[in-house]
């Protein structure tokens, strides 16, 4: 038998809600046999997604933001989705250091995400919202 | 999370206890930023945490403004007993290069 699951997540987009989503999700992906250090990559990564969603899809005010999450054998899939503003410049958001924001969050949202986990595609369109997919292989692919 | 300040001299010690992110870091920021304003004598900020589960882009940000205030004066910024996932954080987002890592808040309290 394949092992896989899923689960779905939708929430008010509010700051308190973020421990919440990276919590949950790290519960999830404790299904699968990773390091701490991975499950650690796994949780900020999620974090970073998720603020990403409230402070810049919806600039803190009211909205929903929906993660799916699965696995099939050894890989994780998250995606976050908020339908907010969008991101008018997704490349120039992914450089480190950039920051719509200044003072905020050192511009480290995208880089973190990068560094974390192993694939990363940011799906945006103005005033639409923003996808993010996130891929995290156990042993990091390797056996 | 919680977290604790006490003044010692120069220093700020602050003890922080649970998850520094979007949610918890403004209340945080605020608090070290009237400590700033109330003790212009402040140089050092001494972070202990051992007991910091948690902490992105959000908290290291709050963190990487008040070293900026402590440029200001001169002054110096030190983690105490960060645990490796911690320490890995800090390292990759360069707070690492701008702070000293210690062992205790005493070992640093007798150096500056």
């Amino acid at each position: 038998m394949e092992n896989k699951n899923w689960i779905k997540l939708e929430f008010p987009s509010e700051t308190r809600n973020v421990a919440f989503a990276r919590t949950s999700l790290a519960l999830f992906a404790a299904q699968l046999d990773w390091t701490l250090d991975e499950l650690e990559d796994i949780k900020v990564a999620v974090s970073e997604a998720v603020s990403n969603a409230v402070i810049h899809g919806y600039e803190l005010g009211e909205g929903v933001v929906k993660i799916k999450a699965s696995y099939l054998e050894e890989e994780l899939k998250i995606e976050i989705e908020d339908f907010g503003r969008g991101i008018a410049d997704v490349e120039r958001a992914k450089e480190t250091g950039y920051s719509s924001i200044p003072e905020e969050r050192m511009g480290l949202g995208f880089t973190f995400m990068y560094e974390y986990m192993d694939e990363v595609a940011v799906l945006s369109q103005l005033g639409e919202g923003t996808k993010v997919t996130l891929i995290k292989k156990v042993n990091n692919g390797k056996h | 999370m919680h977290f604790s300040m006490e003044k010692k001299g120069q220093a700020l010690i602050v003890a922080i206890q649970g998850e520094l992110d979007l949610h918890t870091s403004p209340e945080f920021k605020t608090e070290i930023s009237k400590a700033f304003a109330a003790h212009l004598d402040l140089k050092y900020l001494i972070f202990n945490v051992k007991e910091m589960t948690f902490i992105d882009s959000s908290g290291l940000g709050v963190i990487l403004g008040r070293y900026r205030d402590l440029q200001d004066r001169e002054g110096r910024l030190y983690f105490v007993q960060a645990n490796p996932q911690i320490k890995r954080v800090l390292e990759f987002s360069g707070l690492r290069k701008i702070s000293i890592f210690a062992d205790s808040t005493q070992e640093v309290l007798e150096q500056v």
